[in-house]
């Protein structure tokens, strides 16, 4: 009797054991926590923001399901529209920018320089103060009274009379993406430096050797082996420049007469001051399909590179 | 022979493990039964959540009545004071997850953008006005939704003409022009003598929006009808208020006034590059302190009239308690407390005409005794109006004022956009936020 029981209780046992020492549960097992977090802490929250931008939802009330409604009602609002625009010129103009000045720098800072790791170290300041402070000190500096920009600029002689920098809807626009590409420069310098660290110095010694000068050298070495870091930087910085907010919302609260409002403050004043929150999710959502279009054929390409 | 090991002497006189987290146990329990005995076998708790003044003294004293209100009725009021930006998030937070504050602060449309949340409290205002003259019809309107009282109306924040009464008297001006008209002529002599007005048309949620609706009303404009639903913004009224604003901003203001922000006239009117400007009475106070020589020479007045009469915007502040509240009966009272004449005539005392009461009774506080340049002030609940008027203060209106399509409209007049052209916009934007629900 006692062996029958022995024996059924045997391949189940086994079966634990396999279980338990396999090693694709082990490995399960390890990812476990990060894959928890990721659920918790991304999907979750986004796949709400998705829901509450299908509902009519206003602070404090449930709202009920209506499809694409809010979609389809920002499409129709000149605000929203006015919105749309503006995102587009933020951050085409300030990832083409930075990319330009983060080439260029990371060119300069990866040749014999006196002081050159302190100079590396410091060009890190603007990304690592507190972006809220330093663009406090970027307000005063545009100030419409007090802007020591002007002050500068009026005492060279080289305007005649003061910018009104927030004042203006080309103006602000300009002085946004100035504070942006000023915040974000670092980021980029930085990562194409480390990229052109990696390029090996043979490459460039052979160009020599066939007679190639500095720009052919840039052009035909530096900036293809670069291209997959310009793309990953790229990437990233359009995604963050997307939903930016810090920057317009302190320097203009998307000002003067709605020419610097982006998707962020936007949504932040429709869903927390007006308390719509449905469609403040549709607002930052909006953009959502494009971007996803777009992170797909970047990591496409960076996959075949 | 083996020497005696000296960790077994101390053994013995130290105390073992087991007795050691016995008394550690035993402590912690009586500490924590000491503790839930103190706070009056789980006495209520209300915490309120505020704004920080610009005025720290006001805080001050409230915190300070909290204190006192808890030494007599033995129930713990705490505060809690955040930037006032910082209110909407955090009111949204706590209204979507039914948890926070007891009692919450809401800016003026606020309790009609969260009357679901928050628990009728009739029963604190209506004695309220019982006892003290009544309530003005501004703080009805404010605070009622769908005839249930959805908040105390704590007072508002007024806002007067702030002016330099010499550059004034430089101009031929003994005091401030009774109306619009009047004032634009004044507003052009000063610009011509270098001290231009100005009316913040930026992004001010606050002074853009109290210097905008006033003067659209006055000329007998509205966003929309009484019904609080029809859009009727595109009227002749509106379009000579509009050609009047440009004017107004052509003649005699600093073109800064796009940029301003909130703070940004209270920076140039104490840096003398302005003459006039809206504002709290926080200029003044200021001056006390950074520039007395400018207080000297600043006065408050009453906003202008216009064709339709006399109107003004103030900030509206009221409390309310949210219905996930465990301590609503406490809360109420507590508000009730701080409403009665001993603590709300304190604390408006300190606040020097930062603030005024929307019960008749505080018309008559000795806070507007204490300086004659202060007197004005006092009348300025009789003419606050909120965004939305006439019609009552709905979520579309407060939409409306966060956009700034008011203040829009007149930017984009001023920055050079043809008047039927810029009220047509705003008539869509208006449009497309009341079209919904």
């Amino acid at each position: 009797m006692a062996a029958i029981a022995h024996a059924e209780r045997l391949p189940a046992r086994s079966w634990v054991a396999r279980f338990t020492k396999s090693e694709a549960l082990t490995g399960y097992g390890l990812i476990s926590p990060a894959v928890f977090l990721m659920l918790v802490l991304l999907a979750y929250p986004f796949v709400l923001a998705v829901w509450i931008s299908l509902t009519d939802r206003v602070l404090g009330e449930p709202g009920k399901f209506i499809g694409i409604g809010n979609y389809l009602k920002l499409l129709q609002d000149p605000l929203f529209r006015q919105t749309v625009w503006n995102s587009f010129v933020y951050t085409i103009s300030t990832v083409f920018l930075k990319m330009f000045l983060g080439v260029i720098l990371a060119l300069i800072l990866n040749q014999e320089i006196p002081c050159r790791n302190l100079i590396r170290g410091a060009i890190l300041l603007p990304w690592i103060v507190p972006t809220s402070l330093s663009v406090l000190t970027w307000l005063w500096m545009f100030d419409s009274l007090f802007s020591v920009v002007n002050y500068i600029l009026l005492g060279l002689g080289l305007i005649a009379k003061k910018i009104p920098w927030l004042g203006d809807p080309f103006w602000a626009m300009v002085s946004v993406i100035i504070v942006n590409t000023w915040r974000g420069l670092p980021f980029f310098a930085v990562s194409f430096l480390a990229g052109l660290m990696t390029i090996p110095k043979e490459l460039y010694e052979a160009a020599e050797t066939d007679g190639a000068r500095a720009f052919r050298q840039f052009w035909y070495i530096t900036l293809p082996l670069l291209q997959p870091v310009i793309a990953v930087v790229v990437l990233f910085s359009t995604i963050w420049t997307f939903a930016d907010f810090q920057i317009v919302y302190i320097l203009t609260h998307g000002g003067p007469i709605n020419a610097t409002q982006i998707f962020a403050t936007m949504a932040y004043d429709v869903a927390l001051v007006a308390g719509r929150i449905g469609e403040g999710s549709g607002i930052s959502l909006f953009l959502f399909p494009a971007l996803l279009i777009v992170i797909f054929l970047m990591l496409r390409y960076l996959r075949r590179e | 022979m083996q020497k005696k090991r000296p960790t077994h002497q101390r053994a013995d006189r130290a105390i073992s493990r087991r007795k050691f987290l016995g008394v550690t146990a035993g402590a912690t329990a009586a500490l924590s039964f000491g503790t839930f005995i103190r706070s009056g076998l789980g006495a209520a708790k209300v915490n309120v959540l505020t704004w920080s003044n610009t005025l720290n003294a006001m805080d001050d004293v409230l915190r300070d009545q909290a204190k006192q209100y808890t030494k007599d009725k033995g129930v713990e009021v705490s505060f809690e004071f955040i930037n006032q930006t910082d209110l909407p998030t955090k009111t949204a937070a706590a209204v979507e997850s039914g948890s926070g504050p007891d009692i919450i602060t809401l800016w003026s449309n606020g309790p009609h953008l969260h009357d679901k949340a928050l628990v009728n409290i009739g029963d604190v205002a209506e004695p309220l006005g019982k006892e003290l003259k009544g309530w003005t019809n501004i703080a009805k309107d404010i605070a009622i939704v769908s005839k249930t009282w959805k908040a105390v109306p704590w007072g508002i924040i007024p806002i007067a003409i702030t002016y330099r009464s010499d550059w004034l008297k430089e101009v031929g001006y003994q005091k401030f022009p009774d109306t619009y008209d009047e004032m634009l002529v004044m507003a052009k002599k000063l610009k011509g003598k270098g001290h231009p007005v100005g009316f913040a048309l930026g992004r001010a949620i606050g002074d853009g929006n109290q210097s905008h609706y006033p003067m659209l009303w006055a000329f007998g404009g509205a966003e929309c009808k009484k019904d609080g639903k029809t859009v009727a913004i595109n009227s002749p009224e509106t379009a000579k208020v509009v050609d009047y604003r440009r004017q107004l901003f052509k003649d005699g203001e600093t073109e800064d006034v796009l940029s301003w922000d909130d703070s940004s006239n209270n920076r140039a009117f104490l840096a003398e590059a302005v003459s006039v400007t809206g504002n709290a009475a926080s200029i003044y106070w200021a001056e006390k302190k950074n520039a007395p020589q400018l207080r000297e020479v600043t006065d408050h007045a009453l906003w202008p009239k216009g064709p339709a009469g006399r109107f003004g915007y103030s900030t509206a502040i009221s409390l309310g308690v949210f219905k996930f509240s465990k301590v609503q009966k406490e809360a109420k009272a507590f508000i009730k407390w701080l409403m009665e004449p001993k603590q709300y005539s304190a604390w408006i005392g300190v606040g020097e005409g930062q603030f005024a009461g929307l019960l008749n009774y505080y018309e008559d506080d000795p806070v507007w005794k204490k300086d004659p340049k202060l007197e004005v002030i006092r009348e300025i609940p009789k003419y606050v109006r909120m965004p939305g008027y006439p019609g009552p203060p709905t979520r579309q209106a407060a939409e409306a004022m966060v956009k700034y399509v008011i203040v829009n409209m007149f930017a984009r007049a001023c920055k050079g956009m043809s008047t039927p052209e810029t009220v047509k916009q705003a008539e869509s934007e208006l449009k497309e936020i009341y079209s919904k629900a």
